[in-house]
This record gives structure tokens, C-alpha cells and sequence, in this order.
């Protein structure tokens, strides 16, 4: 079969093929760890199905949060969502509305809304960020702080919002997400278990495309209709149910979503709050969160809870979700050479053995030598460079073990937490997690290495995240 | 080890799908079941709320029957957490008499462990002579903690709360930070509550727990002895001295100026702020110049509790805050001036 090349051409093949089957290898062994220690958590800890159960347990010690919402051009969606949050099962907590300077009428729209109040309220400076221009209260409910401040990106609102906080945790959201009404009350229940060690939680975020949609809250759980969110659902699937929880269980839980997290201030604020300017900076403080507590010897849990706490609008074109894993992957690379010093070093222990280990097999180099795959073992094979098992070897890595890791995810998310309310859902996204493996995967993949070059590039451009906003029902 | 990949990835593929599929078939069939277990929970708690208003004990039976007691157990849980007084007790007494506390005995030991925790605050509605026997069992053997704690609670609802020494025996303290406990220590009785005070002045005691302990004292009157909480709040462990300032100031305990006074120079945070807030709660003329001091602490929480505890002080602790806001800029000056500004609303 390789009659006919040089020895020199076959030696080369057969080397770049084994690179590109250890990277896959490497990957899919990461994976298959984590579904086993994904599973052994949801055995452990079933999940609470009823919120009044949580509220007549914890009601009494939960801890007050205050609930930090960074809005940017977000008129569209604002208010609803500033409603849906007032009126979460808490029994303590606040909402600071963080307007980064939008260039859109979402102050104006809230001003209207809530009849805002210009009024003065002394708050920690012990964070940097862009000069606050006015603190708004509303006669309509004392929970609502709006802050309005000149623009200085994401992190920059988020840390003008801890600054003003004055709770001992706070909860950061995006502006365009909708919460579970019972969100805050399971987010705080490792605050309440273990409160000297707990530090951060995260919870599942859910796509919300589909599903029906009244008065900021999902009334209705439905599929998308759409391809591209329905493929996105399996994916967020196997990212949270699968990949976070088992990092969670061992206490290397390197990401906490910026769409729903819940921190303790006093680490934040000593760890300088959110990195500005930063592609990655919910990974980004994390990241520090675990470098800060290791480094001082103190005893620490970043938790992540299985149950769904948030809704998020997926993007629908391929165009909006191209520019959104661009970023994704410049945050991942950006933030792992940032502390890449952490990487394998002993000192940080399984976050720098096993969390960094991670993010160099999947994030650094799993997107490039998958697509250099992708483009050469089938050339390698056809030319007669490469044996038909290297090539299935190859196939295996990149398409028949994602689907059983998809479906192994799907499998866990039946067995132990059945949010999916009809058999036919279930059926329907059995056939996305096979079919996202056959295209889906390899686009990704694409788009990857385009958020790649886009670093080594030094690109800084976040990209418009178009929204058609989710108060419509039913997409 | 080329073809095992291959091989070994088809075989789990297809392995993973067939158990999907097993998945999908047995929801098929659960469905249906879903909505005949809705429609028998719907009417057990119509039964339920009927049986409160008539006591028709034949009705009642009627509106249970061939509902599954755990269903029976869901529709009674969300009942008796809207119902109260006589109705409540019927309730109860009609639900004993058909079974349910031996179907959350049996609970109790379930595999899963929010069904045990959940069988384990519903005991708590049943009279002592029923629930005493399972619950004690569950905080004896349970393998959960949380589970343990409830269990304990609802011992201490029922009147059977064991001595604390075999509480905390049980429960176990190493390791134990769960704030239910402050919980639990709320619900220990005015006969127990001396046990709380040994173990919160204990020097050996878990400091969480002694925390706890004081913090659940304090809130029950149970502990405003004039010598015990001085002494705490000079405590090594930030928790109890914290904990021990906190109640200082809320019990308003007229030795506790001089304690809080000292805890202003403590070197853990939390301890000066919380110093600053029973300063503000006790409101007497004496803390002003220590507040003063704490003006300039590192701490944004300490300087702002501290502002507004001299704010709070009167016309005195409001002149001198005018004249600092009013003087050159500085740590405390900025803070002052941001207190002065502070609306009704913050």
C-alpha cells in the first residue's frame, strides 16, 4: 500500500498521524474520566426537585447575595429581565443593574420602568473601574440598585457592581439571561453547607431557544426548532451536566460560565475582582481565585450544582456562533498563558496537573491537531502514506467516541435528572448527539483555530453577540 | 492498539445508543404514568384539604386510595406546609393512622439521599411517640451529615432532643461548618440551653460550632449572662469572638461597651466590623472616639460600619463627621463625606 513513497515521506506521515491519534487519545481519555467522575457526583448528590423544600430548609440561614447584572445595549431585554429577577425566592438579596455606558436606551428604559431615583450611596473603591456617573434606587421595590457608568467593558461593570455590593456574596449574570426562580436559593445552598470553605458555585445554563417564554420566565421547556441551537443544547449538555460537575467533584473546577455565578466578595476583591479587558475573564477569575487560596494554604471549594439555575439565548446563525467560539478559544488562550507558570506545577497541585493539563489537551492543542487532522490523514491515507487502521484509529478519535461521550451525557442527564419533560425530546436529542459529530464538531473545530490565529494576532475585537431577545415565546 | 480503537469506540457507540434508546422506552411507558401519579396527587390533596374542613374520614380514604404513599407523602408535605392549628393536627393524626410514618421509616433508609432528608423533616410532624424511635435511628447510623442535622431538628421539634455531648457525637464535629446547626441550636430547648453555654465557653470546642452555639443563644435569650459573652469576645477564634460582639450587640448588654471597645483593635476584620455594628446597635457616647479610630481602618467594611455607627451617635457623631467631610482628603475624610451623602434608600 506504501509502495512508491520515500521512507522519509512515510516516517513523516506516520509521526504527524501519531501526533494527531495522541492528541485525540489524550482528548477523549480527559473525556471518558470525566463522564465516570461526572457520574459517581450525580449519584452522590441527587439533585432537590422541590424549591419549597429548599426555602423551608435553608430560608433562615441563607446568606444575603447581592445579584450583580452588567447590561450593554440591552433595551431590548432589560426590563423583563430586572422583573424576572426581583421577583426570585430569596429571602435577602439585592439586584445592582451595572449599565456599562450603553449606547442604546436601556437606562432610560429602566429609569422609566422602575422610576429610578438619582441618589447617593457610598460603596467600596477598592476595585478599579470607569467612573460611575450615578447610583439609582426605585421607590417601586428597595431589592433594585441601578448604577449607571461610562463604558469599560464586561469585567469593568461587574467590578463596579461588587464595588457597590454590600452582601458578603454576590451573584453575576448576564443581562440577557433569565433565572430559574428558586436559582439563588439552590446557588447558596454550599454557602450555607460548608461556608468557611466554599468560595464560588456555578450552576447549569440552559439554552432557552424554543422554549415558551412569559413574564421573564421559562413557563414551557421546549426544544429548538432550529438545528444550530438544538446541537448547542447537546453541547451545553455534556459541558456542564459532564465536564463541570466532575472538575467540581474534585475541587478543579477551572470556569465558572459568566452567565451565572456565585461568589464569596471578600476573595474576589482580594484577588483584584474580574481582569479587565480579558476574552476570558470568567476562566480568568477562577483561575485566580484557586492560585490566591492555594498559594496562602487555605482550605477552599469552587462547587458546581448540577441543577438547571439559568437560561441563555443561543445564537441561530452560524455567523453569530463562528464569532462566539472565536472568542471562546482566544479567552482559553489567552488566560492559560496568562498562568501558564500553573501548568503541571506541583505547587497548585490538581489544578495544575489536571485542571491545566486539561486545557492544553482540549483547548491548546486539541482544536489543531484535530483540524490538521481533519486535512491530512485523509490525504495521508488516500496518497497511501497512511494504513487503513491509523485511518480508522483516526476516525474513531473524532467522530465515534464523541458520540458516545454526547450520548453518555444525555444517558447521565435521564438517569439522575430528567429535565427534559417528553420522550420525544429525549429521542430528538439522541439523534443531535450522534449528528453533531458528523459536522457540527469539525466546524467547531474550524472556528477554533480561527479564534487561534485571532490571538496570535493579537485580535481584541469581542464581535457583535446579535440577540433577538427571548421575552417572544416560542422560537 | 490501532484496531482497539476502533473497535472499542463502535462497541461503546453502539452501546451508549442501545441504553438511550432502553431510556427513551422507558420514559414512553413513564409518561403515562406521570399523568396517572399527577392525577392521583391531585386528588389526594383535594382529599387532603377537604378532610381538614369536614373531618370525613370515609371521604378521605376514599380520595387516597390506590395512590402509592409516596405520593400520598408529596401531597401531604405540600398540605401541611400551608395548613396550622386543629386542622394541621387532624391532618396529622388521620395520616398516622394510615400508615404514612412507617412508609418514612422505611424512607429513612432509602438510597437517595434527598428522599432520606426529606422523610426526616416530614417525621417531625408526627407526635414523639412515633418519631422518636426512626429519627433517632437516622441520627445514629444516617451516612449523610445534612441528613443527620435533620434528623436532629426534627427531634428537637418533637420534644427528644438527646444531650448535646450525643448530638454532637452523632452529628460529628470534625469538619462540621453546615449553618443548619445554628438552626438546630435555635431549637434546643430552655432546659438544654445550659449545655449550649458549657459547650460555647469550652476552650476545646470546635470554633464553628461554639460560633453556632452562641449565635442561636443570643437569638433565644439564652445566653445574657453579664460574664459569659465579655469573655467570649476576647476570644482567640475570630468565629466565636465574632459571633460573641455580634451578640453583645444585639442583647444591648450594658457590659458590653468595654468588650466592643477592645474587639475595635482586633486583628481579624470581620471581628472590627462586626465591633463597629454592635458599637452603632448600643448607640452610647463612649464608643465614639474607638469609631473615630476606625475610620482609618484598611477594611472598607470596617470603615463603612464605622461611619455609620457615628453617624448614628447623635448630634455629636454627626458634627464631627461634618467636620471631617469638610477637612482634607483623606481615607476617612472620603469615607465620612460618602456617608453623609448616603440617601434613605441605601
Amino acid at each position: 500500500m506504501t509502495s512508491g513513497w520515500s521512507e522519509d515521506a512515510i516516517l513523516i506521515a506516520t509521526i504527524v498521524s501519531w501526533g494527531v491519534i495522541g492528541s485525540g487519545i489524550a482528548q477523549t481519555t480527559v473525556y471518558m474520566l470525566q463522564l465516570l467522575i461526572a457520574g459517581y457526583a450525580l449519584s452522590r448528590r441527587p439533585p432537590v426537585a422541590r424549591s419549597s423544600l429548599l426555602w423551608h430548609r435553608y430560608g433562615d440561614v441563607a446568606p444575603p447575595i447581592a445579584l450583580i447584572v452588567p447590561c450593554y445595549n440591552e433595551a431590548l431585554n432589560v426590563v423583563e429581565s430586572v422583573h424576572s429577577m426581583l421577583a426570585l425566592e430569596y429571602p435577602n438579596f439585592e439586584v445592582i443593574v451595572v449599565n456599562d455606558g450603553s449606547k442604546d436606551d436601556t437606562l432610560a428604559r429602566l429609569v422609566e420602568a422602575f422610576r429610578l431615583v438619582q441618589f447617593s450611596r457610598p460603596f467600596d473603591e477598592t476595585l478599579n473601574h470607569a467612573p460611575v456617573r450615578g447610583v439609582y434606587s426605585s421607590p417601586l421595590n428597595e431589592r433594585l440598585v441601578v448604577v449607571d457608568k461610562a463604558n469599560g467593558g464586561k469585567a469593568d461593570a461587574q467590578n463596579a457592581g461588587i464595588n457597590v455590593s454590600r452582601a458578603p456574596v454576590f451573584c453575576v449574570i448576564d443581562g440577557d439571561s433569565i433565572l430559574e426562580p428558586d436559582a439563588l436559593m439552590r446557588a447558596s445552598q454550599p454557602f450555607i453547607d460548608d461556608p468557611e470553605r466554599v468560595i464560588a458555585v456555578g450552576g447549569t445554563i440552559r439554552i432557552a431557544n424554543g422554549s415558551l417564554i412569559e413574564n421573564g420566565r421559562v413557563r414551557e421547556i421546549h426544544l429548538p426548532t432550529r438545528i444550530l441551537p438544538l446541537l448547542q443544547v447537546v453541547e451545553y449538555l455534556r459541558a456542564f451536566l459532564m465536564a463541570r460537575l466532575a472538575w467540581s467533584r474534585i475541587n478543579t473546577l477551572l470556569l465558572i460560565s459568566g452567565a451565572f455565578g456565585v461568589f464569596r466578595r471578600a476573595e474576589v476583591v482580594a484577588v483584584g475582582g474580574f481582569t479587565k479587558g480579558s476574552m476570558g475573564e470568567d476562566l480568568d477569575l477562577i483561575i485566580k481565585l484557586h492560585r490566591h487560596m492555594i498559594e496562602r494554604g487555605k482550605k477552599y471549594r469552587i462547587e458546581f450544582i448540577p441543577e438547571p439555575v439559568c437560561w441563555t439565548e443561543a445564537p441561530e446563525s452560524l455567523k453569530v456562533l463562528a464569532r462566539q467560539r472565536s472568542r471562546w478559544q482566544r479567552g482559553a488562550l489567552e488566560v492559560f498563558f496568562r498562568y501558564r507558570t500553573m501548568l503541571f506545577n506541583p505547587r497548585y497541585g490538581r489544578v495544575g496537573m489536571l485542571g491545566f493539563g486539561h486545557m492544553l489537551v482540549v483547548d491548546v492543542l486539541g482544536p489543531v491537531t484535530e483540524v490538521l487532522g481533519y486535512i491530512l490523514m485523509p490525504a495521508f491515507w488516500l496518497l497511501g502514506l497512511l494504513s487503513t487502521e491509523h485511518f480508522l484509529a483516526f476516525t474513531a478519535l473524532v467522530f465515534t467516541y464523541g458520540v458516545a461521550i454526547s450520548v453518555c451525557s444525555l444517558i447521565l442527564e435521564e438517569t439522575e435528572l430528567k429535565r427534559f419533560p417528553r420522550a420525544r425530546d429525549l429521542a430528538l436529542l439522541t439523534a443531535a448527539a450522534v449528528f453533531e459529530n458528523f459536522g457540527y464538531r469539525q466546524l467547531n473545530n474550524f472556528w477554533r483555530v480561527k479564534g487561534y490565529w485571532q490571538y496570535l494576532r493579537a485580535d481584541t475585537n469581542w464581535g457583535e453577540m446579535t440577540r433577538t431577545g427571548l421575552s417572544t415565546a416560542k422560537k | 492498539m490501532l484496531w482497539a480503537i476502533w473497535t472499542v469506540s463502535l462497541i461503546l457507540s453502539l452501546a451508549s445508543l442501545a441504553v438511550m434508546v432502553g431510556l427513551i422506552l422507558k420514559r414512553v411507558h413513564s409518561e403515562r404514568r406521570t399523568a396517572r401519579d399527577a392525577s392521583l396527587r391531585k386528588r389526594a390533596l383535594s382529599g387532603l384539604v377537604r378532610f381538614s374542613g369536614d373531618r370525613d374520614a370515609a371521604a378521605l380514604d376514599e380520595a387516597l386510595a390506590g395512590a402509592p404513599m409516596l405520593i400520598v407523602a408529596d401531597a401531604a408535605s405540600e398540605f401541611m406546609a400551608l395548613v396550622r392549628g386543629d386542622d394541621r393536627n387532624a391532618v396529622v393524626a388521620a395520616l398516622a393512622v394510615r400508615g404514612l410514618p412507617a412508609f418514612l421509616a422505611q424512607e429513612l433508609k432509602a438510597r437517595n439521599e434527598p428522599r432520606r432528608l426529606h422523610a426526616a423533616e416530614m417525621m417531625a410532624e408526627f407526635p414523639v411517640e412515633i418519631a422518636c424511635v426512626p429519627l433517632m435511628a437516622s441520627l445514629v447510623r444516617d451516612r449523610a451529615r445534612e441528613v443527620r442535622i435533620a434528623a436532629a431538628i426534627s427531634l428537637a421539634d418533637v420534644g427528644a432532643l438527646p444531650p448535646l455531648s450525643v448530638l454532637l457525637g452523632k452529628i460529628g464535629v470534625r469538619g462540621q461548618r453546615s449553618r443548619r446547626l445554628v438552626e438546630l441550636f435555635r431549637k434546643f430547648p430552655a432546659a438544654q440551653a445550659g449545655e449550649l453555654r458549657a459547650y460555647a465557653i469550652d476552650e476545646q470546642g470546635t470554633p464553628f460550632v461554639r460560633a453556632a452555639a452562641i449565635e442561636a443563644l443570643s437569638t433565644t435569650g439564652g445566653i445574657e449572662d453579664g460574664t459569659i459573652l465579655p469573655a467570649l469576645a476576647e476570644d482567640p477564634s475570630p468565629d466565636v469572638a465574632a459571633a460573641a460582639i455580634r451578640a453583645l450587640g444585639r442583647i444591648g448588654h450594658p457590659d458590653a461597651v468595654g468588650p466592643v471597645i477592645r474587639a475595635m483593635t482586633n486583628q481579624d476584620w470581620e471581628v472590627r466590623a462586626e465591633a463597629a455594628e454592635a458599637a452603632r446597635r448600643l448607640g452610647v457616647r463612649d464608643v465614639l472616639t474607638p469609631l473615630i479610630g476606625l475610620l482609618e481602618d484598611d477594611s472598607w467594611p470596617v470603615r463603612y460600619a464605622a461611619a455609620k455607627a457615628v453617624r448614628e451617635l447623635g448630634d455629636e457623631g454627626l458634627d464631627f463627621l461634618r467636620a471631617l467631610a469638610s477637612s482634607d482628603t483623606s481615607r476617612s475624610q472620603r469615607t465620612a463625606s460618602l456617608v453623609l451623602s448616603e440617601g434613605i434608600a441605601a
